[in-house]
């Protein structure tokens, strides 16, 4: 017989989620092993930007969520030895018609009633955040708490972490089989042998449904492709994270007034400074998917876009390109769960973009469920049973 | 300092070819037509082609076929341009790229 | 529409581009540099039979041949971007958007660099840069120069520096750190140096690369010797000292060296400086394929090859239709081997477009590019006859199961 190694927690998935994960479950004591199919952060966590946003989430829980994710990002900056390109200076989305404004105003109210830090932009405010903006600019919202890292290295700076508090990292371990055993345990087959696990957690973002099937579980994540530009600094066009309001709308399937092509790859504004003096401009959202070739056609579009709200950017150096997937999901709020049919099994996925903004609370609500402490944030709205639900609910 | 090899044991006499003007960071020098830039630079005495966006810490030439792009300066106005894969030509006007001055915002 | 687009003006790209046009193919050959050759350009160093290789004099012969041939240029051309649309392969360059339904990527080697303190001080450049100064643009990258890592690459360009007038106080190694790791150990450096024995002027390292074949002398040869380093065409050898800093103000003003032991780690309190007005980093050559990444194609990580390869046939074609490999694309290897693979790739293309009667032609030029392998001047890796094979079987491997997968779909 084969030689069986058991653990206690194993997190399938080596990425942001997995990595915050592992630092919080370690650091509260739990004792943590990671698989990981290829290299820590190879899949949407290097293919992303690196925003930890609140100014795009939905007012109320979602942005509350948020906030709370800041919060301990922040916390994490002083916390970890290894530095993830920290910079919380805020960010901002620009309006470029009067029914964005409109609705920005809206948004701003209903974020300030939510007790966060937002406030309205006029023309002039956008003028002195940056000479570089379109002149036709009408203004635009701010929202205080928003952070930025690279999100590459801010995962694994949480893994270092992790090691220290003794988690077990395995990359190039493919699970290949999932089940329960007898006496309870789970069964993790992979590429590097056999384990055996009292609880698993399934980190695996767009391929979450994947582990998903071997336990018979139904995971409704599917791959959303984005794109981004790197482009080369040569002008101090700004230091903060920048948005167009139409991101927003891109973002929950609103109507926007752009042209065709711009509106069937679903491209949005976006604008990061990175630490390295560099520009990450996104981005697309297309269902096309497990597929993360670039598409000049939406680079193009990418491109096009940046320029109508920084005209000068025309003249600057592209780097390089890049496509990901982010794990969406019908409601635009991640699973972050137990599965009531397996017991001692969670997901932790279906992030969409906002796997770098989330995974801090995310990691810290998985430790909360699996020491069955009271969580940081109510949990109800990120369960899976809420699919089920509506699902059961659309039969009837 | 830097020098042209104009006699080389195995390679021989350099070829004729004719001499341009061109102008770095408002001084003016002489290259050979269609060198490279970088080499003509070079070929001045200089090294320093910009400085780094952020730190202000000064650089050169790499790698010197274009890949690096440790090289780039603004030619004619055009930023961004790879001084070792850009042949040189009269009345060009080249200038290094410096520290941009950004403006933090309070952490 | 060209019928077949090169990519690279290289050794590869140039001997494929004659062999399509003297097959009757309209070319159209892009290349990023502002004139053919590729790294063949600064080649220069003396041949066993005792005749020297001039790279400048055999890129222009190529380009020559090339341009008498027909064959079209686009000089100084970035591509952006490659792919395969409506059957026909796009190539977005800077100067407009190509097609074609044959496509060969030679697009070379580049230089992996290895980051040592003060190296991003202007007068700190890779020891191909300093070829490319000396040899193409005839302009010295300096009076006294020290290279930091010390292998097949950079002992060959030591000599060319040397012969025009360059004066190199030292070659010596990087402090081993995880990134300049295989660069920074004195054994596999040795081990490395076996393969330019014959461009030898000094007795020891001739003598020492005879004993070195036993790995038993190849560790006694690390401890035994001399810590004042050997010479190799007058360039004092240093496997003993590592570079542990370049300093200087605002441009290079020297190196900080420290005695290292065979492990690769410093002895403290050995440091000394070495002046010099230009540093030359040698992190050895690696396979420059982000273009058939692109495209999608398969790759291996194949050590001996110098890196991650696109999966291969012998007759070049990866198993993209229409995108072929050429030169050191495929491994690292020398300019000869490069343009040997040219010619094969050229006469695969014209195949791919419908010539026919090619068949002897092929096997012929297969044959002529392992006979180049085998008596070739210069050896980038002792075992590179274990890596083409390699990834010889995983196309091997890809084809059975293409064809399996074909007969089970009927």
């Amino acid at each position: 017989m084969k030689h069986i190694n058991h653990r206690d927690v194993v997190v399938i998935g080596g990425g942001i989620i997995g990595a915050a994960i592992a630092y919080y479950g370690s650091k509260s004591g739990l004792e943590i092993t990671v698989f990981e199919k290829n290299e820590l952060g190879s899949g949407t966590s290097s293919k992303c930007d690196g925003d930890i946003l609140a100014v795009d989430k939905d007012p109320g829980f979602n942005s509350q969520m948020a906030l709370k994710s800041q919060k301990l990002v922040h916390e994490l900056h002083t916390e970890l030895d290894t530095p993830f390109e920290y910079r919380n200076y805020g960010s901002i989305l620009v309006c470029e018609n009067d029914m964005e404004l409109e609705a920005a105003q809206k948004w701003v109210k209903q974020q300030q009633n939510a007790g966060l830090d937002f406030r309205m932009l006029d023309r002039e405010d956008l003028r002195n955040e940056s000479k570089y903006f379109a002149d036709d600019l009408l203004g635009g919202l701010e929202c205080q708490t928003d952070s930025m890292v690279n999100p590459y290295l801010f995962t694994y700076s949480l893994f270092e972490g992790a090691k220290r508090y003794g988690a077990h990292i395995h990359t190039h371990t493919e699970v290949v089989n999932l089940y329960k055993n007898q006496a309870k345990q789970f069964v993790i087959e992979t590429n590097q042998g056999t384990f055996t696990a009292n609880k698993v957690v399934n980190a695996c973002g767009v391929w979450a449904p994947f582990i998903g099937k071997m336990l018979d579980i139904d995971i409704p994540i599917k791959p959303r492709k984005g794109q981004i530009i790197v482009a080369s600094r040569q002008k101090p066009v700004g230091v903060r994270n920048v948005m167009e309001f139409g991101y927003l709308i891109s973002k929950f399937g609103g109507e926007r007034k752009v042209d065709p092509l711009i509106e069937k790859y679903g491209v949005a504004l976006v604008m990061e400074p990175t630490e390295s003096q560099n520009f990450l401009i996104g981005s697309s959202r297309q269902f096309n998917g497990y597929e993360t070739k670039v598409d000049n056609e939406v680079m193009k579009c990418i491109a096009h876009r940046a320029v109508r709200f920084y005209p000068k950017i025309a003249d600057m150096t592209v780097i390089r390109a890049y496509a990901g997937l982010r794990p969406w999901t019908a409601d635009h709020l991640p699973i972050i769960s137990q599965v009531e049919a397996i017991p001692g099994f969670y997901i932790a996925a279906g992030h969409e973009g906002d796997g770098i903004s989330l995974a801090a609370i995310t990691g810290k609500l998985i430790e909360e469920m699996i020491n069955e402490t009271n969580t940081s944030v109510p949990i109800e709205p990120l369960s899976l049973n809420r699919f089920h639900a509506s699902l059961e609910h659309s039969f009837d | 300092m830097t020098e042209r090899i104009i006699d080389h044991p195995i390679l021989g006499k350099m070829e004729d070819v004719n001499h341009v003007t061109f102008s770095f960071n408002n001084r003016v020098y002489k290259g050979l037509e269609n060198e490279s830039l970088a080499a003509a630079l070079l070929a001045n005495g200089i090294r320093t082609l910009r400085y780094q966006e952020e730190s202000g810490s000064p650089r050169g030439i790499y790698c010197n076929i274009g890949h690096c792009y440790e090289c780039r300066v603004t030619v004619n106005g055009q930023p961004g341009i790879r001084a070792c894969i850009t042949p040189l030509k009269e009345g060009m006007t080249v200038e290094s790229s410096g520290q941009l001055k950004i403006k933090e915002k309070e952490v | 529409m060209f019928k077949a687009i090169i990519i690279g003006s290289g050794p590869a790209g140039l001997t494929a581009a004659i062999t399509c046009a003297e097959n009757g193919l309209d070319v159209l050959v892009i290349d990023e540099y502002m004139s053919a050759g590729g790294r063949l350009l600064g080649q220069l160093y003396e041949q066993p039979d005792g005749s020297w290789w001039n790279g400048l004099r055999e890129s222009k012969n190529l380009y020559t041949t090339a341009i008498s041939l027909g064959v079209k240029f686009h000089f100084n051309t970035s591509v952006n971007n490659i792919e395969k649309r409506n059957n026909r392969w796009v190539v977005y360059t800077e100067k407009g958007t190509f097609y074609t339904e044959n496509l060969l990527l030679a697009t070379g080697a580049a230089e992996s660099p290895v980051p040592v303190p003060g190296w991003t001080l202007p007068g700190v450049m890779s020891v191909g840069a300093a070829q490319v100064m000396t040899n193409v643009h005839r302009v010295k990258p300096g009076k006294r120069g020290v290279i930091i890592g010390v292998n097949v690459l950079s002992s060959v360009i030591a000599m060319e520096l040397h012969l025009a007038g360059v004066e190199i106080a030292c070659l010596t190694l990087p402090k081993m750190n995880s990134i300049a790791n295989k660069e920074g150990n004195p054994s596999q450096v040795l081990d490395s140096l076996l393969h330019v024995s014959h461009m030898a002027t000094s007795p020891l390292i001739r003598y020492g690369s005879k004993l070195l074949k036993n790995d038993f002398i190849k560790n006694l040869g690390i401890h035994f010797y001399p810590k004042k380093g050997f010479k190799m065409w007058n360039t004092p050898i240093q496997l003993r000292k590592a570079v542990i800093e370049i300093y200087g103000k605002d441009e290079v003003e020297g190196v900080v060296v420290a005695a290292i032991k065979a492990n690769g780690e410093v002895v403290p309190g050995s440091e000394e400086r070495i002046q010099a007005d230009f540093v030359c980093i040698a992190g050895g050559l690696y396979p420059l394929v982000e273009l058939a990444a692109l495209a999608g194609c398969p790759f291996f990580l194949v050590e001996e090859l110098g890196g991650h390869v696109p999966l291969h046939s012998e007759k070049m074609e990866t198993p993209l239709e229409g995108l072929f490999v050429a030169g050191n694309i495929t491994g690292i290897e020398g300019a000869k081997v490069a343009a040997a693979q040219g010619r094969t790739a050229g006469l695969a293309m014209a195949i791919h477009s419908g010539i026919k009667g090619l068949d002897t032609e092929i096997r012929h030029s297969m044959d002529m590019v392992k006979q180049t392998r085998e008596s070739a001047d210069i050896q980038f890796h002792p075992e590179i006859e274990v890596g083409r094979k390699r990834i010889l079987r995983e196309w091997e491997i890809s084809q059975t199961s293409k064809q399996n997968h074909e007969a089970l779909m009927g």
